[in-house]
């Protein structure tokens, strides 16, 4: 089976082929700004690399959120596009649990920075089971031992994902019209915010 | 054999897919508007028409393509907006573009928002050359020169507000609700000319300057509440408008004599004001000059104008790679 994974949700672009239970292409890099200039060059790279074409492909991984607004939506754009096109299934996972399957021999607390001393935080543990669910959240109120992973300057240790973990831990879930795939921002827009407390 | 391009324009608030087939004849056209819930806001907020599009995006593409009963495999090349226009929205049809782009192996079109709005003119009748095209919209005010397909000589443009600003702003300040522009235009021919208003940078240039003109309006306003006096709005959206429009008009017919041009477009969203295009029809006729407006329902924005543009733009070999970003400006070329 041949699967491509997608996380653009924090400035750190990760895109992986797997190909029969192997990482047949992996690549993990700080694009920051570049993101959407630079997602389909990995992409076409990474096909080719792993030597199949687009047709080939039996399923989609995206990393759905929380993080960067614009980044989740550039990579999940393009998951929902090739999900529609290619009329395979996908399968949204949290970018917190991509974070979170970093090596460890205690819980994981991922951590993505959303300034002002908030963060979107979720726990997991050894095999990815949820332990504290993905929230945006005050930094200082997270109340989880564990080991803090992240790309920002929260994390003890950096993430190191573990593709193939992820894969194994979601290959089943029931996947998700393209059409009815978006993103989890865990965040309301200000001008949301704004009017609600305006409703309240 | 026939070119057909699948166009995908997402710059603002309507998320919206077409196929246009040798860059005249549209066979399908999808948009979704968010104008509802935009108006719960007084304007467009950005980060929910990216919100809105991501959402949408996949379903007006489906669309078009069921529409026009075709399959992407019948689909010569894909063509997108990349800007001008709000770079979060931009950027969903730009994902979407060049992802299928790369899934179908086919040729990539950049398609500038502007030259879409004045290719919308060529869905109704082929274009004439040489042309100037007069182009107004909530992002734009410009009069541009083509000496032929896909050749565009900025003669001037707004040095400050676009026109379709100016009338949201006007809208403002005699509390008309959002979107103020077409409120302000079906009010002013409700009024009569009263109120005594400038006429904005008349000089022997082709640019324009709106916001003194807004400035009059507010200063108007509120000088009339200070005496006690009622405000008759649409007495100030009929005066607004008539020197808007002479001004726009005037520029405009200047251009044509200038270059010794007969052919005029008008293109963008203002486009559909009536004043502007009761006054430009008067114009053209009192001088022989074929006037194309675009029907109201391609003033405002759609995949369909970008389609026709984007087919000119391919037969020029105007083909970007998976690089291509969105670009928030960027001038016409």
């Amino acid at each position: 089976m041949k699967y491509l994974l997608i996380d653009s949700a924090t400035a750190t672009l990760v895109v992986a082929i797997v190909i029969d239970d192997k990482i047949a292409y992996y690549y993990n890099q700080k694009v920051g700004k570049d993101m959407s200039s630079s997602i389909m060059s990995v992409i076409d790279e990474a096909f080719k690399t792993a030597g199949i074409k687009p047709r080939e492909l039996d399923k989609i991984f995206i990393a759905n959120g929380p993080g960067s607004f614009t980044g989740i939506r550039v990579g999940l754009t393009v998951a929902k596009t090739m999900a529609w096109a290619l009329n395979i299934p996908v399968i949204s996972i949290s970018s917190l649990e991509v974070i979170a399957s970093t090596p460890s021999n205690q819980n994981n607390i991922a951590v993505i920075d959303a300034r002002r001393g908030y963060v979107y935080a979720g726990v997991y543990d050894v095999n990815l089971n949820s332990i504290m669910s993905d929230q945006h959240i005050l930094f200082n109120d997270i109340n989880q031992q564990g080991t803090v992973v992240s790309y920002d300057s929260y994390g003890e240790i950096k993430p190191n994902i573990d593709i193939l973990k992820v894969i194994k831990k979601h290959i089943n879930d029931e996947a998700v019209n393209p059409h009815s795939l978006k993103p989890k921002y865990l965040k309301l827009t200000e001008a949301e915010e704004k009017l609600h407390k305006f409703h309240d | 054999m026939s070119t057909y391009i699948l166009a995908i324009e997402t710059s603002c608030d309507e998320t919206s897919a077409s196929i246009i087939k040798d860059g005249h004849t549209e066979l399908s056209t999808v948009i979704l508007s968010q104008m509802d819930t935009h108006a719960n806001y007084g304007g467009v907020v950005p980060e929910i028409a990216s919100r809105m599009h991501v959402e949408n995006i996949t379903l007006v593409i489906d669309e078009a393509l069921k529409k026009a009963n075709m399959t992407m495999d019948d689909i010569t090349a894909i063509a997108v907006t990349y800007g001008p226009g709000l770079i979060g929205s931009l950027l969903i049809g730009l994902m979407a573009a060049k992802t299928l782009a790369f899934v179908y192996n086919k040729p990539l079109i950049p398609v500038h928002h502007i030259a879409g709005h004045i290719y919308a003119n060529n869905l109704v009748k082929p274009l004439s050359f040489p042309l100037i095209t007069l182009v107004v919209s909530g992002g734009h005010t410009e009069l541009i020169y083509m000496k032929e397909d896909y050749s565009f000589e900025k003669l001037g443009g707004t040095l400050d507000d676009a026109v379709g600003e100016a009338y949201d702003k006007i809208a403002r300040v005699i509390n008309v609700p959002y979107p103020g522009g077409p409120l302000v235009d079906k009010l002013a021919h409700n009024g009569k000319d009263t109120y005594s208003l400038p006429l904005p940078l008349d000089d022997n240039s082709y640019n324009f300057s709106f916001s003194g003109l807004k400035s009059a309006v507010i200063n108007l306003v509120h000088n009339e509440k200070q005496r006690g006096n009622e405000i008759i709005p649409a007495n100030i959206a009929a005066s607004f408008q008539n020197k808007v429009v002479e001004i726009l008009t005037k520029k405009t017919m200047k251009a044509l004599q200038n270059y010794d041009v007969n052919n005029l477009i008008v293109a963008g969203g203002v486009a559909a004001n009536r004043g502007l295009r009761e006054r430009l029809t008067e114009l053209c006729d009192q001088n022989n000059v074929n006037l194309i407006i675009p029907d109201l329902n391609y003033c405002t924005d759609n995949a369909a104008m970008i389609g026709a543009a984007g087919y000119y733009a391919y037969k020029l070999g105007r083909i970007a790679d998976l690089n291509l970003n969105a670009k928030a400006n960027d001038e016409l070329k």
